[in-house]
């Protein structure tokens, strides 16, 4: 299933991804990055908006750039860039607030059924991992490929 | 001076930017993989089926 996103940069290791939101805010530059955890075989994905001029990127920021469902199709892109450069490693997801957390939930939800033919997806609620199943809010996100 | 990223170009839709490898290393979002971090050691990660050979 082709869903519109925008074009993805990337550097060699496929670690780290960069793409413009545009909408009526204007351009707005996103990084994510895929950052390796304690716990073996495991990978943070984390994105968020550059602040123009420095390294630093924001990730609690609401951009409101009415680009949502695009910006997470090209984020799942760079999951599938990354994972087929790593194809045995989990990756581990978590809004940086609450509603964020929704929204990925519900961006995985209306896609389960696609997403599901290439990846395993779990949920984490009540302290343990359970297969994903839709019309659960779940506190995190894991993702590994099949 | 580093080119403008062109979204425009729908020639490719991915492209390498070697730049962005000052970004692999650096310390960023360092709140969430903190919390990442807490969370997988406390809950680890799911038990896989053995696939049959």
């Amino acid at each position: 299933m082709e869903l519109p996103r925008y074009k993805i940069f990337y550097e060699r290791s496929r670690r780290v991804f960069e793409f413009n939101s545009v909408g009526p805010k204007g351009e707005i530059s996103k990084l994510i990055r895929f950052t390796k955890m304690r716990v073996k075989g495991v990978f943070n994905l984390a994105f968020g908006d550059k602040k123009p001029g420095t390294n630093e990127i924001d990730d609690e920021v609401v951009s409101n750039n009415g680009d949502t469902r695009r910006v997470l199709a090209t984020v799942a892109n760079a999951v599938d860039m990354f994972t087929r450069e790593y194809p045995s490693t989990w990756i581990f997801a978590v809004g940086s607030t609450r509603p964020r957390t929704r929204l990925y939930q519900m961006g995985i939800n209306k896609y389960l059924h696609e997403i599901v033919k290439d990846f395993e997806v779990y949920g984490l609620i009540d302290g343990e991992w359970q297969k994903f199943r839709s019309g659960i809010m779940y506190e995190a996100f894991l993702v590994k490929r099949k | 001076m580093k080119k403008k990223k062109n979204n425009n170009d729908k020639r490719l839709m991915v492209e390498i930017d070697n730049s962005l490898e000052k970004y692999v290393d650096m310390p960023l979002f360092e709140e969430k993989v903190n919390e990442a971090n807490r969370i997988l050691s406390k809950v680890g990660l799911p038990k896989e089926k053995k696939k049959n050979k």
